[in-house]
């Protein structure tokens, strides 16, 4: 929280990432060796088949959990709605020529089930106990922000009382090189909604969310967060890996947020953007928020120049965010902007603003397959 | 899980057998070879724009193919929602750009394979195809994928209401990467046997390999359909009393009884381990059961093989003949059970009933 008001970001070379492409590119990669991953979750031994897409999980995990009474987990229904994008590839990916070599046989063998994105869900659910409910959803960078909206819906048909929504990716040579054939990876700091901007820097990491009724919060004591107001999952049916240019899919799927949280555009005060600060993400996303939300266009800006693009796990990370922003009445940065875009009449916030009025902030998450998810939390 | 019936109006698979309609539904047989079971291609050209279609993978025709001809057979142009289970999605494409990674050592690469490689770009396509900008989902969760899809549908039906129509797919292929890596833990029958004696060699690990695409379109209000799914449950790590119990109180929530039942169609898979699950058919003694494992092979989303079987059997009004492991005494097929399982620990029962 405080290199987010402080604006620092935690982009750097890679120091746990093996590629031959390391030193050229800067990425939101986590601090810890897997090992010291598993020691933050007290696991020494038992470690057999836990790639750092589950441990990263494990330990955003242990953070929430141990904030609340386990016994609560343990006697009431709870859905743990995981994300990912490729599961334990970072792992895969260092034994595939093992995997693959008939016959062959070795210590490789302990992570061929983590291939599957469930993987991490199933070893987390069953390390905390997490019942009776869990699914995996990939729906590429609105993963998790998919996931918050699945939980929050079986909580409102009364499926569970509770649930735990968020996701998990780790950095892989996999997802480098993907955006990297893709030409969209910045070799410089993201520059989300600039004009120079190239593309993204990618990132690791995990995030979750406890997400409950008011009145149960309210029931067992628990001091709340925010409120998850409104939400909605549309798609642009535009183009397979494109946003439609003129942002129509996003304005859509924002609009539609808005009205299922009963909000007018003006009450929104704050934007949390998608804002991975390609060519094609933010000229939609810019020109949707001009679009929808002008005259009086809220505070908007990219926290992914801070972590990079977290893939499946950035729509709960931002929406964390989101929350923190609510809860110390701050906007955060847009890292590295300098140039307005040309085809937009809008800036993004370049400051850190304290002390300002925060009600109601809308987390953007948008991803290949035209699968959008804007979110909506509220004090 | 929710007691929220889904009217299924078409049904529509592209498997290892004839089952796509262009010919006589599951005649001949196609047995396997080398203990796989490969899907039989249709002419995707019929449902994918040419220009699109050259660059595809077959698992991205595959599950197009079965989408879009499944809304044509429901008369729905444009669904409300697209809801996919997968257990790997584009394993095919993935797997193809990551060894490209590894021997060109992370030069040169194609983006093709790691864009068709996400788990939701079916849903994307499908999407495009049917202009629908709607609600749009993908669940990647092994042997249970398709079930959390159903149960997704469940919650937006009773969301948004009955009227609403809901694209319902799965998609899984077996390549022979794939093939080869799981052969490590046992997935697969060391002795190679005809897909015809699954059911025999049942003192062995493993099975046979499988795959396919399935799609349902659905919704809340029962015209057109033939039948619904009146519930559907998920067990995990599950013992054989759990499966036991879970039957005994899907039929209980619904009204019904043991002998209510008329049909139950099973995950059998050959595989000794799982064998013991299955114990649960006994208590359908004078019912049909059917296989269907034998057909489609194994894989995370044989689910959607077995509940389109269950759509064709309640639309022809018997069950085929190539499926029936027990032949049963009923003269109608009112209320059906299917009870499937998949190698890493979850089982699945579903309670579907007629409308004829």
């Amino acid at each position: 929280m405080q290199a987010l008001l402080q604006k620092k970001s935690g982009l750097h070379f890679p120091v746990h990432l093996q590629s031959v492409h390391a030193q050229e590119f800067l990425l939101g990669e986590v601090n810890f060796t897997n090992e010291e991953l598993a020691m933050l979750v007290g696991l020494q031994e038992n470690t057999k088949g836990l790639t750092r897409t589950t441990l990263l999980s494990l330990v955003a995990l242990q953070e929430l959990t141990g904030k609340i009474d386990r016994a609560l987990l343990r006697n009431e229904p709870l859905a743990f709605i995981n994300s990912s994008t490729v599961g334990g590839m970072c792992s895969v990916e260092d034994h595939y020529l093992d995997f693959i070599e008939p016959g062959k046989r070795g210590d490789f063998i302990q992570y061929i089930n983590s291939s599957d994105c469930g993987d991490s869900t199933e070893r987390a659910a069953h390390y905390f106990g997490l019942k009776p409910l869990m699914a995996t959803i990939s729906t590429a960078c609105s993963s998790s922000a998919n996931a918050i909206i699945m939980g929050a819906r079986l909580i409102r048909q009364g499926v569970v009382k509770r649930a735990i929504c968020g996701g998990t990716d780790a950095l892989c040579r996999f997802t480098l090189n993907g955006f990297n054939s893709l030409k969209n990876v910045d070799k410089e700091p993201c520059r989300p909604f600039d004009q120079t901007r190239f593309g993204l820097n990618l990132g690791e990491g995990a995030g979750y969310l406890l997400l409950e009724k008011e009145a149960d919060a309210i029931a067992r004591g628990a001091e709340i967060l925010a409120y998850l107001d409104g939400y909605t999952n549309s798609n642009d049916a535009y183009h397979p890996t494109a946003p439609s240019p003129d942002g129509a899919g996003a304005f859509r799927t924002m609009e539609q947020a808005l009205k299922h949280a009963k909000l007018q555009p003006e009450a929104i005060s704050y934007i949390n953007a998608h804002g991975t600060a390609t060519i094609n993400n933010d000229a939609a996303e810019g020109l949707a928020i001009q679009q929808l939300f002008s005259p009086k266009v809220p505070y908007f800006s990219s926290t992914k120049a801070f972590t990079g693009h977290t893939l499946a796990a950035a729509g709960a990370i931002e929406a964390i965010f989101s929350i923190i922003s609510l809860q110390q009445q701050a906007i955060f940065a847009n890292l590295n902007f300098t140039t307005p875009m040309e085809e937009l009449s809008i800036t993004p916030v370049t400051d850190t603003i304290e002390d300002v009025s925060v009600q109601h902030v809308m987390s953007n998450s948008f991803g290949f397959g035209g699968n959008n998810v804007s979110l909506i939390f509220s004090k | 899980m929710i007691k929220h019936p889904l009217y299924i109006k078409a049904a529509c698979a592209i498997s290892p057998q004839h089952s796509f309609g262009d010919t006589p539904i599951l005649d001949p047989v196609v047995q396997s070879e080398n203990n796989r079971l490969i899907a039989l291609d249709v002419d995707y050209r019929a449902f994918i724009n040419p220009v699109a279609i050259r660059r595809m993978s077959r698992l991205l025709k595959m599950s197009i193919s079965a989408a879009i001809k499944c809304l044509q057979n429901a008369g729905v142009s444009m669904p409300d929602a697209i809801i996919t289970g997968t257990g790997r999605g584009s394993a095919g494409d993935m797997q193809h750009f990551l060894k490209d990674m590894i021997l060109m050592k992370e030069e040169a690469l194609n983006p093709t394979f790691f864009i068709q490689s996400t788990y939701n770009a079916p849903n994307g396509w499908i999407a495009l195809q049917s202009k629908s900008t709607g609600y749009n989902q993908t669940f990647v969760h092994r042997g249970i994928s398709l079930e959390l899809a159903l149960l997704d549908a469940q919650l937006l039906l009773a969301e948004a209401g009955d009227h609403q129509n809901i694209l319902i797919g799965c998609y899984d292929e077996t390549t022979a990467d794939y093939f080869v890596v799981k052969e490590k833990l046992n997935y697969w029958k060391k002795e190679t046997i005809p897909s015809e004696h699954l059911y025999r060699n049942n003192e062995t690990l493993g099975s046979i390999a499988g795959e396919g695409a399935a799609f349902f379109a659905v919704s809340g209000e029962k015209e057109g359909a033939v039948c619904s799914i009146a519930s559907l449950e998920v067990i995990h790590q599950p013992a054989p009393t759990m499966i036991r119990n879970k039957v005994q109180e899907v039929l209980a929530a619904n009204g019904l009884t043991t002998d209510d039942i008329d049909v139950v169609i099973c995950g059998r898979s050959g595989d000794v381990r799982f064998e013991a699950w299955y114990g649960v058919l006994e208590d359908f003694a004078t019912q049909t059961i059917a296989g269907f494992k034998h057909l489609c092979g194994e894989y995370e989303t044989s689910s959607g093989f077995a509940l389109w079987l269950a759509h064709q059997i309640f639309a022809q009004g018997t069950v085929p003949e190539c499926t029936v492991l027990q032949k049963g005494d009923r003269k109608e097929i009112r209320h059906m059970l299917i009870i499937n399982h998949f190698i890493l620990d979850t089982v699945s029962v579903m309670l579907l009933k007629s409308l004829r």
